[in-house]
């Protein structure tokens, strides 16, 4: 019981995360569930926003950091706090998993509208019934 | 100039890609020669490349000369490619069934794609392009962004055929996109836990401290590439979007897709589990081998088991496929090196293999409007080159010898009695017996038919055609031959990845 409680209070002291799995199992449950392809797609882009919500979560620090931008005095002296800057990495991988994020939504979006072209439905069940 | 042959490799198709819609602009008949000579000029330094890298030893490419993980004095900041002997032979690999699939995609695609030849050509050279990416990548992040490049090439292939391709493309981008994002949470995972992205320098932290491998963030991100990857290589319960995209693909790319995409993926997750994780990777009482050993195993029997369910041709050989990934797991999975370099011989052979056999569904497609297994003895009527190609591509599917199925297949075996996993054995030999019943299925259907009618029309095979199809037997032959020095290369490549006799 006293472990249970521990997990939490680990837990309620990172919203950040809560957050990031409240998202993503949102996402994955719209993904699965609705048979109605933007939907689904909705779905698809809450999942990915999710990762990458947590990707600057871990890149956040405690107290407010700035830019990696060092200067002047700071190479003079050669003392550099590494806690007053943020990590500039994860921001970096954020903006290519956002641009691959994008991307992705184009091509699908691109997919859905030649589907509703072609058989006049975006609910999934309806198509695949004409399908047969 | 020597170090800088990946970034060459990778870059010929890369160009083409670019230009081919300013090409295609200005005429469409040029797309075709143009994409044929950026394939074939890939070939060549990728062999070159993989004699240097048997002869001198391997490369690492530091992208903009920023420091990488053999340097010494400081963090591996930059972006690196690794160019060791894996990976050179699966680029030798690639870009000869690339330029396969490009030969044979000539007479086929007018059919199958009809106006969009230069949106194809543009696509599947991108599509070349990012599994060259993956096959060199050294670190996590690298192989997320050029999966998720390779996969949206694929979705757009897939899906430009319109109709029922369209479906099935939309399945495949909503599994492989969620494949792609379970990839990246586990690179975030381990990112987080260990600050590093860059696969040797985490093999380096992953040794050093070893109670990273009871962290729950490390557990957990290493779960979640498998899955991502898992899904991304069609292994067998995430294989949902694999039947309906290669059956409902246009026969220009079902080949390459199905030669290629599973693989490169599979060769990934091998990257990962021996570069990073290292071969003795237990988290808590479970050995890591193990489990992908079960998950091969059950994928080597179901994948069989639901190929001889099969009417369409294209969707059985789908089916087969998903097998022979569960095959090359059981084969990673053993622990000793006879086994992982029987495995990796059977990834390459099985990606001509795979090749092969969609050529022939193509053409059986192409020449007699047929996709199901009852139709298919209107084969007999084309060329005997066809009907010859298939025999061989069964034997080796089966694994007969002198083809190569067998040699990678009795490696696998070998390995896997040496490991003591008898059940592993008895899901290769069950697979196998299954395999050998849908062949059985197939020919009975090609050879039982009655006499053709004497006035039935003789089809003469497009030579293209007939020259890749001739070309992959040519291949499986050759690899069975030859299997003695490629085993023992891949032998040694075992032994780098900490497989060695001990």
């Amino acid at each position: 019981m006293t472990e249970l409680i521990e997990h939490v209070e680990a837990a309620i002291q990172r919203p950040n995360f809560i957050a990031f799995v409240i998202l993503f199992l949102w996402g994955f449950y719209i993904m699965v569930t609705h048979p109605n392809m933007v939907k689904k797609l909705v779905g698809m882009y809450l999942v990915q926003t999710s990762v990458i919500f947590l990707l600057v979560t871990v890149s956040a620090k405690d107290h407010p950091a700035t830019v990696p931008i060092l200067r002047d005095v700071d190479i003079e002296s050669g003392q550099i706090d590494p806690t007053e800057y943020a990590n500039p990495l994860p921001h970096v991988l954020t903006l290519t998993a956002i641009v691959v994020q994008v991307a992705t939504l184009g091509v699908s979006l691109a997919l859905v509208t030649a589907i509703y072209r072609r058989f006049g439905s975006l609910d999934e069940n309806e198509v695949l019934k004409k399908i047969e | 100039m020597r170090e800088h042959l990946p970034i060459i490799i990778f870059l010929i198709p890369f160009f083409s890609a670019i230009c081919m819609p300013m090409v295609g602009a200005k005429s469409v008949r040029w797309c075709r020669p143009i994409a044929l000579l950026a394939v074939f000029a890939m070939c060549v330094p990728a062999v070159v490349n993989l004699v240097l890298v048997l002869t001198e030893g391997e490369t690492r490419y530091a992208f903009g000369g920023w420091p990488i993980s053999g340097s010494t004095s400081s963090a591996p900041l930059g972006i690196e490619w690794v160019n060791d002997r894996l990976a050179s032979i699966m680029i030798v690999a690639l870009s000869a069934i690339a330029s396969l699939c490009l030969i044979y995609s000539g007479p086929v695609s007018p059919r199958s794609l009809g106006r969009q030849v230069v949106l194809y050509y543009t696509l599947i050279l991108m599509l070349i392009t990012s599994l060259t990416g993956i096959i060199f990548a050294g670190d996590l992040f690298n192989i997320f962004v050029f999966l998720e490049l390779a996969a949206l090439s694929g979705y757009a292939l897939v899906g430009v055929a319109g109709d029922r391709a369209l479906i099935a493309s939309f399945r495949y981008l909503i599994l492989g996109t969620l494949g792609a994002t379970f990839y990246l949470l586990g690179v975030v995972f381990f990112y987080a836990t260990t600050g590093t992205l860059n696969m040797a320098d985490l093999a380096q932290q992953l040794a050093d401290k070893p109670d990273l491998l009871t962290n729950k963030a490390v557990i957990g991100g290493t779960t979640f590439m498998f899955i991502g990857l898992g899904i991304k290589m069609a292994l067998f319960p995430l294989h949902g979007w694999l039947p309906g995209a290669y059956t409902r693909a246009p026969d220009a790319i079902s080949p390459m897709l199905a030669a290629l995409m599973t693989k490169v993926s599979l060769y990934a997750w091998v990257r990962i589990m021996f570069w990073v994780l290292g071969a003795k990777a237990e988290f808590g009482q479970v050995h890591l081998l193990t489990l992908l050993g079960i998950f091969g195993a059950i994928a080597a029997v179901v994948g069989a088991l639901l190929a001889l369910s099969q009417h369409d041709v294209k969707r059985m050989f789908a089916y087969g496929g998903i097998s022979h990934v569960g095959l090359i797991l059981i084969g990673v999975s053993q622990g000793n090196e006879t086994a992982f370099a029987g495995s990796m011989f059977y990834l390459i052979n099985d990606a001509a293999m795979q090749a092969g056999l969609f050529f022939i569904a193509g053409v059986a497609i192409y020449h007699h409007p047929t996709r199901t297994i009852e139709n298919l003895s209107s084969l007999r009527n084309g060329s005997p080159w066809i009907i010859a190609t298939l025999i061989i591509l069964a034997m080796s599917m089966i694994g007969i010898p002198p083809t190569g199925g067998f040699f990678g297949k009795w490696h696998i075996i070998l390995g896997a009695i040496e490991a003591q996993n008898y059940w592993a054995v008895a899901a290769i030999i069950i697979a196998t017996i299954l395999t050998m019943a849908y062949f059985q299925r197939l020919f009975v259907r090609i050879f039982s038919e009655p006499e053709m009618p004497a006035d039935a029309e003789k089809v003469e095979t497009h030579f293209a055609l007939r020259f890749s199809i001739a070309a992959t037997s040519i291949v499986v032959i050759a690899m069975g031959i030859c299997s003695d020095p490629i085993i023992r290369v891949f032998r040694d490549v075992a032994q780098s990845a900490g497989l060695g006799a001990n």
